[in-house]
């Protein structure tokens, strides 16, 4: 589990400079990095945003290997993208898949690893709160989106458990026993999840 | 003051309709109320009836004076929940951002929240990992840490939901020491028959029923038979 924990990563304060930049800034990074890229479908500007976004997960002083390791399975994922273009005859738009693939998880990683959850919350409910007007409730918003992201590396985890449970077992190649059993375990987090919130009162009021 | 008249809780099932709790009345005014039973006994739907997360199909449940039917948003403020699995009930990825999470309902002004934050969590001992990601928090400290997250609202009553079954021993003695220096009404659901001894009283609970009711000695003994262990 602690190993899906960094599938996007944690803050842990480090007192790098990019730490203390702004949440919207580094919104701002997250978007200037990854989006021309992936509009522009370029391999010169992919090289340059990736070494640029490894640059700054670097000087935000991250050891390389836990901000710029890729999960098993997003390499696999990656890999067979690539492959798939370079099988249809176009390797090098294969190359610039894969690698906005990866600019965009760095880039994600250059915020989540970079400001406090809390930080990042606040900034989504700033960025929701106009639209209060219509209905949106920005605290429950801010909240849904981070639980969303913190299910992700729970899920992958669970994915992972159903594996070995099923290897153990002697049971391999039984792919939809494990997606079942992942999906069961994924309602029960659900669940468990909605109660936390309910018994501390987050459903209740405003934050 | 925990009161339940007449509650009863019915669950739908595949295989029918099931009662889960049946007609339980009762009064719980002591400070320290422990709550025993088999699994699936429905010790653990009684506790979730006093903070609100389950409701009663018949009767009616109050916690100092409030019908939950119609204050469960004030009765929840007054209770908190501490979940057999601190990771579920802990949302935020560090300790201090899990505890400003609570707080963030009562102090508007970041600065201050963290700042009390941390007064709250070195409070438990717990500054030295306030930071840190609550993967890499042995069992106790998440545990404790989840403590922390209910009492940063000060509430007046503490339910916990076998909040030691995941504990090693020490970790498990930890968290019962910092139970037994709560100030709150603590009323506890557990398979620690030792720790159940140290509370004012116990309940039985048995088949959605409370089976025995009363000081420690004399219902940990009748739970002891009923389970057939002596």
């Amino acid at each position: 589990m602690a190993k899906a924990d960094r599938w996007f990563g944690t803050y842990h304060p480090l007192g790098s400079a990019v730490e203390r930049w702004s949440v919207g800034v580094k919104y701002a990074l997250l978007l200037g990095l990854s989006l021309p890229c992936f509009i522009i479908q370029r391999w010169p500007l992919t090289s340059a945003a990736l070494l640029a976004a490894a640059g700054l997960l670097l000087a935000a002083k991250l050891r390389a290997r836990q901000a710029l390791g890729l999960a098993p399975g997003f390499f696999s994922l990656v890999v067979v993208l690539a492959v798939f273009h370079a099988v249809t005859g176009d390797w090098l738009g294969g190359l610039v898949v894969a690698g906005n693939l990866v600019l965009a998880l760095w880039a994600a990683r250059l915020v989540t690893m970079t400001t406090p959850a809390s930080l990042l919350i606040d900034a989504l409910v700033t960025v929701a709160r106009p639209f209060s007007r219509l209905g949106l409730q920005p605290e429950r918003f801010g909240l849904a989106v981070h639980i969303m992201l913190r299910s992700l590396p729970r899920l992958s985890g669970a994915l992972a458990g159903a594996r070995q449970a099923a290897a153990a077992r002697g049971l391999r190649g039984h792919v939809g026993r494990q997606v079942t059993q992942v999906a069961v375990q994924a309602v029960g987090y659900a669940q468990a999840t909605g109660d936390a919130m309910t018994a501390r009162g987050l459903g209740d009021g405003e934050r | 003051m925990i009161k339940l008249d007449g509650v009863t809780v019915a669950a739908d099932t595949p295989a029918g309709p099931k009662t889960i709790l049946d007609a339980i009345t009762c009064q719980l005014p002591e400070q320290r109320v422990a709550l025993v039973g088999g699994n699936g006994s429905g010790k653990s739907t009684f506790l979730r009836l006093v903070n609100g997360l389950a409701a009663p199909s018949a009767g009616r449940v109050e916690v100092d004076g409030l019908d939950l039917a119609a204050n469960a948003a004030e009765v929840r403020r007054r209770v908190g929940f501490v979940f057999t699995d601190p990771m579920a009930q802990l949302l935020m990825p560090t300790p201090v951002e899990d505890v400003e999470l609570s707080l963030s309902r009562v102090i508007r002004k970041r600065s201050e929240r963290r700042a009390e934050a941390w007064r709250r969590l070195a409070a438990w001992g717990l500054e030295s990992v306030a930071e840190t990601s609550l993967y890499d928090l042995s069992g106790g400290e998440r545990q404790l840490a989840a403590l922390v997250t209910v009492l940063a609202v000060d509430p007046a009553v503490i339910a916990a939901d076998e909040p030691t079954t995941l504990l090693d021993l020490r970790n498990a003695r930890r968290l019962r020491e910092a139970f037994a220096a709560l100030s709150q009404q603590v009323v506890v659901a557990t398979h620690d028959l030792a720790w159940a001894a140290d509370f004012e009283r116990v309940l039985v609970i048995d088949a959605g029923r409370i089976a025995a009711d009363g000081a420690p000695g004399e219902t940990i003994s009748f739970y002891r038979r009923l389970a057939g262990d002596g």
